[in-house]
């Protein structure tokens, strides 16, 4: 007592700057001490939060392989796993809960197929979750929107495809993703169709997972990607010129030469480089009276081009071009004139001062 | 009774798997990671493995070098592997795997593989 009166007084004769001092020191010492104590409690919270998910993860495991093992021949449901079917219907009133159902099933979706994964289909839609991942497309929260499209896609639900083609155009990338792969997932090539009217970025991770997408299916009958090709939206054309080359679309090969001068460089080049994969031989004469002009990524693409289809009538030009100052144009020539003319090698090698073609032409020849 | 040990660490998986051979009588030995099934492996000597390539400590690549190569078994090796994992699937093979199933599988193909694999 006589102590805290000491201090009292003590405090009271101090200068005003230390007492904001000694003032400041105590309310942040409060709220330290109230921050550890908060987040003790959130750890204790979360630890409890995850045993009980562990928990009824071993449950809804259980359940869910004793649905899958308990059908018979005769019914298309049977009645023990109408008795599962309500249990869950129960259990999914918990958002928790629904949560731990959801993520165990999405699990095995993912990983089986066959009739067990129809028989999965089927208890998503009968235990009544198809209606829960419904409703999380009117949710104001973009991971939620996002979840529940996944979800629709996971457990192909086709005819809810006008629902979710509304948000191909969502403000949110994640959304957008989902709706993508929600299309192409369940409808195949056809659903790449909302690439007509696509006026957004496709990102090139989403570029990767729609073709990841795609080479999942069987049937890989390709719509007619010309439409694609003339987009307005860059991101799309580079997407189609992946189709291209992915899916050997000679068809489009007039459309690709128009793509040479394009106003996107990235998108010149890419149409090279697809027309070299074609082994084309038509754009030579306009990539070769354009090559002063072109930037150093498309001269260099031009000369992989010729790997694959240089001739005889593009020696001068090879041979113009042995000694630019761009290694990688340098290292094509000498190889294409190696391949087409080996004399003509020889007899260039033996002329030639520069130090990096000496070496080039020592790869060349060991290799 | 026949031994597999079966390394996957897609816990559900693993159950309905465990569930489906055990209902053809085989004695079934879950690991949920690469380090658990070389333990299994040591300890309950299988006459089966079957390993999923992607898993957290030691990969299913490791756990078939080290049943071919330390502990010198040859008993059979079927691997699971999802979409464009070819390459390992290549490598799996080129370490002595027998045979491989890419994801998603249906569970009644695998059982049919094993039977063929342990009636040798």
């Amino acid at each position: 007592m006589i102590d805290f009166q000491n201090f009292t007084e003590y405090f009271k004769q101090l200068p005003i700057i230390l007492k904001i001092i000694w003032v400041l020191i105590f309310l942040l010492s409060i709220s330290i001490l109230g921050l550890i104590l908060y987040l003790k409690k959130l750890r204790i919270n979360l630890r409890a939060n995850e045993k009980k998910f562990v928990k009824f993860q071993k449950i809804y495991e259980e359940i869910l392989i004793n649905y899958l093992y308990a059908g018979d021949e005769e019914n298309k449901i049977s009645t023990e796993q109408e008795k599962l079917i309500n249990k869950i219907k129960r259990e999914i009133k918990s958002k928790f809960k629904r949560n731990i159902i959801i993520s165990v099933m999405s699990k095995l979706i993912d990983d089986i197929s066959g009739e067990m994964a129809d028989s999965i289909i089927l208890f998503y839609f009968e235990t009544g979750l198809i209606n829960h991942s419904l409703k999380k497309l009117k949710s104001n929260k973009w991971n939620i929107v996002a979840s529940g499209i996944k979800e629709l896609a996971q457990f192909k639900v086709t005819d809810v495809n006008d629902e979710i083609i509304k948000h191909i155009k969502h403000p949110n990338r994640e959304v957008r993703n989902e709706a993508q792969l929600y299309l192409v997932g369940l409808f195949h090539f056809k659903g790449l169709e909302f690439l007509d009217n696509f006026k957004t970025p496709l990102s090139e991770w989403d570029q990767i997972q729609l073709l990841e997408t795609l080479q999942n299916f069987d049937n890989q009958e390709i719509p007619n990607i010309s439409p694609w090709l003339k987009s307005e939206n860059h991101s799309v054309v580079k997407f189609a010129l992946k189709l291209a080359r992915i899916y050997n679309q000679f068809d489009v090969i007039d459309t690709l030469l128009e793509l040479l001068k394009h106003e996107n460089q990235e998108i010149r080049v890419q149409a090279i480089n697809v027309l070299g994969y074609f082994q084309d031989t038509n754009s030579k004469d306009f990539l070769k009276n354009n090559f002063v002009n072109a930037s150093e990524e498309e001269q260099i693409a031009f000369f992989k081009l010729l790997e694959n289809s240089a001739d005889s009538n593009d020696e001068t030009f090879i041979l113009e071009h042995i000694k630019s100052d761009v290694f990688e144009i340098k290292l094509a020539a000498f190889k294409i004139l190696k391949i087409n003319n080996f004399e003509k090698f020889q007899e260039v090698k033996l002329i030639m001062e520069d130090e990096q073609c000496i070496e080039i032409v020592k790869f060349l020849e060991n290799n | 009774m026949k031994k597999i040990v079966l390394a996957e660490d897609n816990s559900t998986l693993s159950l309905l798997l465990k569930f489906r051979l055990e209902k053809d009588g085989y004695q079934v030995l879950i690991a949920e990671d690469g380090k658990k099934a070389i333990e299994l492996i040591e300890e309950h000597d299988p006459h089966l493995i079957l390993s999923d390539i992607m898993m957290p400590y030691i990969s299913g690549l490791e756990v078939i070098s080290h049943v071919r190569n330390k502990l010198k078994k040859q008993m059979p090796i079927i691997v699971f592997s999802a979409a464009g994992q070819e390459e390992m699937v290549l490598k799996a093979f080129n370490l002595g795997a027998n045979d491989f199933m890419g994801k998603p599988f249906s569970p009644n193909e695998l059982v049919i593989r094993v039977k063929r694999l342990l009636s040798i």
